[in-house]
């Protein structure tokens, strides 16, 4: 009894230690690049750390990052520009910003950008200014399939 | 056989309260405020704030740290430019600079400045258009064992700030802490805030913004332009009005221009002008200006004049529970 017991909890040690080890050898060390490509909708909007999402619809708003480097969005809600155009990354390794260059115009538009895992999906988080530069809004976009 | 064991209990739980004992007699005494009533538009303003250390210190025997202090203040008195801390006490007195942005506080993750405005909020204010921004002694302080029964080691902040261009009501906020600790939310000994009376500044622009009191209708953010998103409240629980205990409130609003040229107009009660629930009694409505009134993209919005009414707009709400309009003008500074 006591060892069928023991031998149970050495089989469960070693699943763990499997289990670990089989998550070793898929890490990555050398960092990729990061793809934002796909059609990414909103799933949170914060006003200066407020919540508001919730009580405005949202579910018409997307952007939409190609592969071609070419990005198209929703007119739906306010952001921080308007018009669809081509995106870079400010560096694809480690990137804190997506520059935007909306079409037909000279400016480009920095947005912060980060890319946090949340439930095990990639989340976009975009945050900028839109009217008064006192007020940030923080925009968090999780990719369609 | 069980008597020894349950000696040890009552030891056990001798030293478990002498220990909450000890830590609870740890850190900082409270923090008291002097702030003025009233305060002049655009002229500076001194506050006080009084405190002073406990040090029952462990091992070593002594703590070495730097004075923290914060404060709490609109975002419009651009304190971070002018305000200027100094800390006199019987240790030495002193300046305290502000901490850099680029340092996190570790238990937050964001830096010293949020993580104190979500730490401590804005205290008795029932509009958020207030930073905090916390400053670090350039000198540091040596403490011993009960120091404190031998010694006098309170200590005074004084704070210098040009109080702004607006009219106000607003209730300020302060802290005090030590900089070899942190932001955490259980601990209670070595961060000591509070909130001051209301007070008011005079003889500046614009009616006055009254941070304190209930308001029958608010706008957030105070500072914004017609492409921010903005929230409408009405609060019924302020005041009796015509709209009281009604379920569907909603909003008839006019968006002018700088020339007070009318450049839209919402008149109909529908889901677009519906009011949603909020806390209380407190019902809202957020609103992208642009897209609520399609503005052209050349066209502004320079200010709103709206009511509240009843699903047949006959019982209609304005400013002060009276037939005049609310009123909210967009502006950045």
């Amino acid at each position: 009894m006591k060892n069928s017991a023991i031998r149970g909890f050495m089989m469960l040690i070693l699943i763990a230690q499997l289990s670990c080890k089989d998550e070793i050898s898929k890490m990555v060390f050398d960092e990729t690049n990061k793809d934002i490509t796909g059609n990414w909708k909103v799933v949170q909007l914060t006003r200066n750390g407020e919540e508001i999402g919730k009580r405005m619809d949202l579910s018409g708003f997307y952007i939409n990052f190609k592969n071609d480097g070419t990005y198209d969005l929703s007119e739906e809600l306010p952001f921080v520009l308007n018009e669809e155009g081509n995106y870079t990354l400010s560096d694809p390794q480690y990137p804190f910003g997506i520059i935007l260059h909306p079409k037909g115009q000279t400016n480009t538009v920095p947005v912060k950008f980060q890319f946090p895992i949340v439930k095990g999906e990639r989340q976009l988080s975009l945050s900028f200014s839109l009217g008064c530069s006192t007020n940030t809004y923080q925009y968090q976009f999780e990719r369609q399939n | 056989m069980n008597r020894p064991f349950q000696r040890l209990k009552y030891v056990y739980l001798f030293i478990g309260v002498g220990m909450t004992i000890f830590l609870m007699h740890c850190g900082l005494t409270a923090l008291t405020v002097t702030v003025p009533a009233t305060a002049k538009a655009n002229e500076r303003a001194t506050f006080y704030m009084h405190s002073g250390a406990q040090p029952r210190i462990e091992e070593p025997n002594t703590y070495t740290t730097q004075l923290v202090a914060g404060i709490m203040v609109p975002k419009s008195w651009n304190a971070r430019q002018n305000a200027v801390l100094t800390y006199t006490s019987t240790k030495g007195n002193g300046t305290l600079r502000m901490i850099p942005d680029s340092e996190t506080e570790p238990v937050s993750g964001l830096n010293w400045h949020q993580a104190a405005k979500k730490m401590f909020g804005v205290g008795p204010n029932l509009i958020d258009d207030f930073e905090w921004i916390i400053y670090r002694s350039t000198q540091s302080f040596t403490f011993t064992n009960n120091e404190d029964e031998r010694a006098d080691l309170s200590f005074d902040v004084k704070v210098e700030c040009s109080v702004g261009s607006e009219n106000m009501l607003v209730s300020l906020g302060f802290y005090v802490g030590s900089s070899i600790e942190n932001l955490r939310p259980d601990d209670t000994d070595y961060k000591k805030f509070t909130f001051s009376n209301p007070i008011e500044i005079y003889e500046g622009e614009g009616d006055l913004l009254d941070f304190v009191n209930p308001q029958l209708s608010t706008v957030q953010p105070v500072k914004s332009f017609d492409n921010d998103i903005i929230t409408l409240s009405f609060d019924a629980g302020v005041i009796e009005t015509e709209l009281q205990n009604l379920d569907d409130v909603y909003i008839q609003i006019k968006a002018f221009d700088e020339s007070d040229q009318l450049l839209g107009e919402i008149n109909t009660r529908d889901i677009k002008s519906k009011l949603k629930p909020s806390a209380g009694k407190k019902i809202l409505l957020d609103i992208w200006p642009r897209g609520y009134f399609n503005m052209q993209p050349n066209a502004q919005i320079a200010r709103l004049e709206y009511f509240y009414t009843d699903g047949t707009g006959t019982k209609k709400v304005g400013y002060g529970n009276t037939d005049q309009p609310f009123k909210y003008t967009f502006r950045c500074q």
